[in-house]
């Protein structure tokens, strides 16, 4: 005989009993386990997701908006002993053969072999390359195509300089082919693939790379390159420096070239101003170097005199031979051609004008002037004539006269006079006028540059001299040179969804708690029936600890075996939740399917947890249990549970704690007052949460005091039951705990539902009062609330009466809403004009840093804190559940010259349609994302009655953009959807917590009337018949359960009093309703069945 | 040697202020191997004396020494060892556990110091003690297997396993028919010398009472030696 044989008989013996504590654990082992399998499956799937979207890629080089020689990934590849591929990926927009259906923002992507090489796959591009291409599976189902049919691609046609600048044509933005679908690519095919951690489909469409680059004038040219690393051997450090080593100047967009007549090479950007760190290097590389910056003017004035549209070159001053500046030239001095001096009639000393335009935001022009007097008038020759001194402006360097001039800004043709022309035939773009290069910064600089070319004697240097030169003094990165690892990227957003795993443990928290309750309960039943022989081991000198032990062993075998049964069902129970995120639940994870995946540690780890709860609740149920002396146990103390009066002190504390709690919830609510604000939301939540405290407390007072000293007579059938319900007060508290919290939450919970259209009007709702909200393909380069940005881009003015548009500048990134279940690594940003949502008040602020003023939380984007340092601001769900980071915290970021900067959050958003983005100021953003062009997000006041007609005749006139409107609301919705959907996953778990509480509820009158059989028996005998003792048994239950729900509901109704009156939220009455029934329901059968038979064989038994 | 001295015991009265009190001064000397019968009505205080002695409750006031240790002084793991070791008792009630057999019933004891009681030992000792009981042939019964008078003579034997020196019975025959009893009283009896044990039994029995030995009788709260009636 051992402790362990007697625990093993005693389950054994006792199985009806032990089963029910069983099954309790089952489920809360299930339950518990299946939420931590869940966290498995999405995190096994993420990073499936990025084994399919990054294929063997562990390196990712892709400069946002600048291109390199697509040699540069086969010298990599050479230099790093691994496989790379370099890729062409644009924007674009596509549409079936007929145009039914039409996709926007789309990837279009340039492969060649090396792509499938890379990726093990076949390239679909072999057999057939012309005027061919293949979709990923989501896009050919998005247009409803197969294979062979036509499409209509539309791509987005990168500009040699920022189209920001007004100078750069905003004509030819995109290009359209007609091609036909070759294949339709699957994860095999690569067809998934992605910078970006998501776990929705990429929308891709590949097409040959050198078919691209040559539609794109970017002959060799790439803006991707992939590197894998089999071995796993090359670190990130690595490949950088690989870059550094190898790279060439036109991998920095830099093109060197001699010109023999003038006796200097010359480096010049494919981007016209040569980007800031580059034109310091080039500087730099020679002592005899010479700057120029040359720029077109609109007018050269001398008095009433001027000559339309020329170049004026500002040239760093040379005491070089043949140097146009001399030495001691002043910044107010300018040297014009005799041309010119002819054409306007100017003298050595007279005082010229030029006018000019510099840029405003929005390719806004302000036309601008600056006055110099003529040092010296050259004459037309020698270094005077110099056309390759005009960079390659787009739309005006490859014109062959001056009216076929398409340059950005506006050209009155009817200036250009025969002899202009003249001039252009004669000398192109030559300059016809000369300053200072410091003068020329000084009014022509900007954020691109302020040098369009070096130059340097030929005499000094080789060509490779000057190139080595430059490209050692500069960092690869700070031309956006630079590989991210990707691969350990796409691992830390997969792996950053413990959230998940948490989450659900979360929303099942409250069935995982019913159950083990249920499992104390149960086994303190056990217990109990139980008492004598406990008596009796502890009259044989068992000591008490040895006879806790025993129970303990017994309860922890019953808890292994039922961990390891709700183990297994755990399996079952995370498919069932599986398939419900597949079907009921697909917004939480984006359509996408969530793959099964059960770890064994995992696994593991849930039922040891199962196993340490169940027998926490063991423990608790026993500590009271086994606190009795022997003689009352042996006297069926635990049984029978004879009455005691000495209960009036923990009545009191009872009655203290419900009088405190309740006084604390009116304070609460007297104190805040009305409003909807999230901090009024929740001061009355806590003292909802505050009233149910005290009427839990008050229902303990009430049981320990009538179980006392209460000293009226019974009088009535309901005041027996009320007097029978106080026998066990443990149980009778349990029940009415269980059906208070469980009817609290599910109308909390119900009533948190959030509805898009309630409060949309308003400016601090998440649609921030905007009627609609639009993204482009193609960022849109003028100003919507203008007449002529609207001319510039052909809308009708008609349409934009009462409309009033916020535009927002994109830096694409991660997707950080709750729509990504990875965790946004680096995220999307937005650029936006602080002031414009500051004077409107948009969006409802949920918190900011401190001593900041609330209402003008948009201006803390305007804070200068330090070089490095970028005030942002975000939305709650992006903040705290995307990012997992609050007001205070930064989020390291990669700027696009490669330099680490932090984005400081200065303020969260109530949950809002900029859910997925962080803000940061537009001026931030230029500073940090020069390339990124234009504006493709838009926040769109409308009058709602007339914003479908907006809706429609905008999109149809920016259809070449890929622009899409939705209403504000819509796109609230499709966040609301997902919180939504978590709320109802959070009811139904919740929905089977009460279920098992009522289960609960029916075992708890199933045992008090089975263990007062005999005293039930002796009614009989006096003549009450089973009906009546029914209803006393009834009363009695049926008492606690309305107590336990009106105490439930009061306190809920509390706690959502706010979100009542400014919602549409509606109590769930059904809900409710279906609750009660149930109770009663299981109230009536447990009452039924222990009553059933012959009573009157218990009293014989007696 | 069992002693009582000025043993009193009161409770807490759920009606009326101040306390009920249900043993009054009671002084008692039990000679080891001796035999002693208690008497009384119900309500008389005899359980509540009994679960005093054998130290499942503690008196109000007084002291109960066995074997020359103060019970009152002993904590509540010093009382069941001295529970376990040193006394046995025989309720009204078998107490047996359904789920063990009559071998592992009367074993159950031992559990409570396994190095005290090697194995073969005890069972040994618990196999002769049933057969001393009658029930050599019914080890490996369960209690629902058997009788009542049956049951309680595995109770008996469970009590003696540890060798106790104090055997305190509660009732031992109340449960059970006359023939049953009769066969109780006589086996306490001739276990009382068998094992030189000292044997207290409560009772309201006079038929148990006169089998067993000297018999005091309770009443009151007030011990007294006890008159056959």
């Amino acid at each position: 005989m051992s402790l362990l044989k007697l625990a093993k008989q005693s389950l054994v013996f006792y199985w009806r009993t032990n089963l029910g504590v069983l099954l309790s654990i089952i489920v809360s082992t299930s339950v518990l386990t299946g939420a931590l399998v869940i966290g498995d499956s999405v995190r096994y799937t993420l990073a499936k997701l990025t084994d399919d979207r990054l294929g063997p890629a562990k390196f990712a080089l892709f400069p946002k908006g600048r291109f390199f020689s697509s040699n540069l990934s086969n010298n990599l590849e050479k230099e790093l002993g691994t496989k790379a591929a370099p890729v062409l990926q644009l924007n674009g927009m596509i549409s079936n053969d007929n145009g039914s259906k039409r996709v926007s923002s789309i990837e279009v992507l340039g492969v060649d072999d090396k792509f499938y090489d890379f990726s093990q796959g076949e390239n679909p591009f072999i057999k057939d390359s012309a005027d061919t291409i293949v979709l990923n599976k989501p896009l050919a189902a998005r247009l409803n195509t197969k294979v062979g049919e036509d499409i209509v691609l539309r791509i987005e046609k990168p500009s040699a300089m920022s189209r920001d600048v007004p100078l750069t044509p905003d004509s030819d933005l995109s290009i359209a082919f007609r091609l036909r679908v070759a294949a339709i690519a699957d994860e095999a095919d690569f067809g998934r693939f992605s910078l970006q951690a998501n776990q929705v489909w990429p929308l891709n469409a590949f097409v040959p790379m050198q078919w691209l680059q040559k539609k794109i004038d970017r002959i060799d040219e790439a803006n991707i390159i992939l590197i894998s690393d089999n071995k796993n051997i090359i670190t990130i450090d690595q490949v950088n420096k690989a870059v550094k080593k190898i790279w060439r100047l036109a991998d920095a967009e830099l093109e060197l070239n001699q010109y023999d007549l003038k006796g200097v090479f010359e480096i010049r950007s494919r981007r016209v101003f040569i980007d800031d760190v580059l034109s310091q290097a080039a500087l730099n590389a020679d002592a005899n170097s010479v700057g120029i910056l040359t720029y077109f003017v609109n007018e050269i004035r001398l008095r009433d005199k001027f000559t339309p549209y020329s170049f004026v070159s500002a040239i760093q001053p040379s005491a070089v031979e043949n140097g146009i500046i001399p030495d001691d030239m002043k910044d107010d001095e300018i040297i014009i051609n005799q041309w010119l001096a002819d054409d306007i009639g100017a003298n050595v000393g007279d005082s010229i004008e030029l006018k000019y335009y510099v840029q405003m935001p929005m390719r806004k022009l302000e036309e601008k002037s600056a006055g110099f007097k003529v040092r010296i008038i050259l004459p037309i020759q020698g270094v005077a004539i110099d056309s390759e001194l005009m960079p390659d402006f787009p739309g005006l360097a490859d014109a062959e006269n001056c009216r076929d001039w398409e340059p950005g800004i506006e050209i009155d043709l009817d200036k250009i006079r025969d002899k202009d022309e003249k001039y252009w035939d004669d000398y192109k773009g030559t300059p016809k006028a000369f300053v200072t290069l410091s003068a020329g910064q000084k009014i022509w600089a900007n954020r691109y540059g302020n040098i369009t070319g070096v130059r340097y004697p030929i005499d000094n240097l080789s060509e490779s001299d000057i190139a080595q030169k430059i490209l050692k003094k500069v960092e690869p990165a700070s031309v956006g040179l630079f590989f991210m690892p990707v691969r350990e990227l796409g691992g830390r957003a997969g792996g950053g969804t413990d959230d998940f795993g948490q989450l659900f443990l979360g929303l099942s928290m409250f069935l995982i708690i019913a159950s083990l309750i249920l499992t104390g309960l149960v086994f303190v039943f056990g217990v109990e029936s139980r008492s004598e022989q406990i008596g009796m081991l502890m009259a044989v000198g068992l000591p008490q600890k040895l006879i806790k032990r025993l129970l303990m062993a017994e309860g922890a075998i019953l808890a292994i075996l039922g961990a390891a049964i709700g183990t297994l069902a755990a399996v079952l129970y995370t498919k069932a939740i599986i398939f419900g995120l597949a079907t009921i639940w697909k917004s939480i994870a984006g359509g996408s399917e969530i793959l099964y995946h059960a770890k064994q540690s995992t696994m593991l780890a849930g039922a040891m947890a199962a196993v340490i709860f169940s027998m926490i609740a063991v423990w608790i149920t026993l500590r009271k249990s086994l606190k009795r002396p022997a003689r009352e146990l042996l006297a069926g103390a635990l049984r029978w549970q004879y009455f005691k009066t000495n209960k009036v002190s923990k009545s009191r504390i009872g009655l203290l704690i419900a009088a405190v709690s309740a006084l604390g919830a009116m304070l609460i609510v007297s104190f805040t007052g009305a409003g909807d604000s999230k901090a009024v939301s929740g001061a009355f939540f806590g003292a909802g949460a505050l009233l149910l405290i005290s009427g839990l407390s008050l229902s303990y007072a009430l049981l320990k005091m009538v179980a006392g000293r209460w000293n009226r007579a019974v009088s009535s059938l309901v005041g027996l039951g009320l007097r029978n319900s106080t026998r066990r007060s443990g149980r009778s508290l349990a029940v009415i705990g269980l059906l208070a919290c469980g009817i609290f939450l599910v109308i909390a919970i119900g009533v948190f539902r959030q509805n898009p259209d309630a409060d949309a009007h308003r400016r601090d709702s998440g649609t921030g009062g905007f009627a609609l909200y639009g993204e482009s393909t193609i960022g849109l380069l003028y100003d919507l609330n203008t007449e002529s940005g609207r001319k510039s881009l052909r809308l009708n003015e008609s349409d934009f009466k009462a409309v009033d548009v916020v535009q927002l500048r994109v830096h694409d990134g991660d997707d950080a809403s709750c729509l990504n279940l990875n965790q946004a690594q680096m995220p999307r940003i937005l650029g936006v004009q602080p002031q414009l949502l500051n004077q409107r008040g948009a969006f409802g602020v949920r918190q900011i840093i401190q001593k900041a003023v609330k209402n003008d939380a948009w201006l803390l984007l305007e804070q200068n804190i330090s070089e490095n340092v970028v005030p942002a601001i975000g939305d709650y769900a992006t903040v705290f559940w995307a990012l997992g980071k609050s007001v205070g915290d930064e989020i390291d970021y990669v700027d696009e010259k490669g330099s680490k900067i932090r984005l400081f959050i200065v303020g969260i958003l109530n949950s809002s349609i900029l859910q997925g983005s962080l803000l940061i100021s537009e001026n931030e953003f230029i500073k940090r994302f020069p390339s990124d062009e234009g504006y493709r997000t838009f926040l769109i006041d409308a009058p709602r009655e007339t914003s479908d007609e907006f809706s429609n005749n905008v999109m149809s006139r920016l259809r070449d953009y890929g622009f899409e409107l939705i209403p504000a609301s819509q796109r609230l919705e499709q966040f609301m959807v997902v919180e939504n959907t978590y709320l109802s996953i959070f009811q139904l778990l919740g929905g089977l917590g009460m279920i098992l509480g009522s289960i609960g509820l029916g075992l708890v009158v199933l045992r008090n009337v089975l263990e007062r059989r005999g005293e039930l028996a002796m009614l009989q005998a006096v003549g009450y018949n089973k009906t009546t003792l029914k209803k006393m048994i009834f009363h009695e239950h049926g008492g606690l359960m309305l107590y336990g729900l009106l105490c439930g509901i009061i306190a809920a109704l509390v706690a959502v009093a706010p979100a009542l009156r400014t919602t549409s939220a509606n109590v769930p009455y059904l809900t409710i309703a279906a609750i009660g029934i149930n109770a009663v329901l299981w109230i009536w059968i447990a009452a039924s069945f222990a009553l059933s038979g012959r009573l009157m064989d218990a009293l014989r038994n007696e | 040697m069992l002693e009582l001295v000025h043993v009193t015991k009161s409770f807490e009265s759920p009606v009326e202020t101040g306390s009920v009190c249900v043993l009054k001064d009671i002084t008692l000397k039990v000679e080891n191997g001796k035999s002693l019968v208690i008497v009384g009505p119900s309500g008389s205080g005899k359980s509540t004396l009994l679960n005093i002695i054998g130290a499942l409750d503690k008196p109000s006031g007084g002291q109960v020494i066995l074997d020359g240790k103060n019970l009152a002084e002993l904590n509540e793991d010093e009382l069941a060892k001295i529970r376990n070791e040193k006394i046995g008792f025989v309720f009204q009630l078998h107490h047996l556990l359904p789920q063990c057999t009559v071998l592992e019933n009367v074993l159950i004891p031992t559990l409570a110091d396994k190095k005290m009681f090697p194995k073969k030992e005890t069972q040994q000792r618990a196999i002769e003690l049933l057969e001393h009981v009658g029930l050599k042939d019914f080890l490996q019964y369960r209690p629902g297997e058997l009788s009542g008078g049956q049951r309680q003579r595995v109770a008996v034997a469970r009590a003696l396993i540890n060798k106790p020196r104090l055997l305190l019975a509660d009732e031992p025959t109340g449960s059970l028919d006359k023939d049953s009893s009769l066969n109780v009283a006589d086996m306490l009896v001739e276990l009382n010398r068998s094992e030189q044990v000292t044997l207290i039994v409560v009772t309201h029995s006079l038929e148990l009472a006169k089998r067993v030995g000297e018999i005091m009788e309770l009443n009151g709260g007030v011990l007294t030696n006890g008159k056959m009636q």
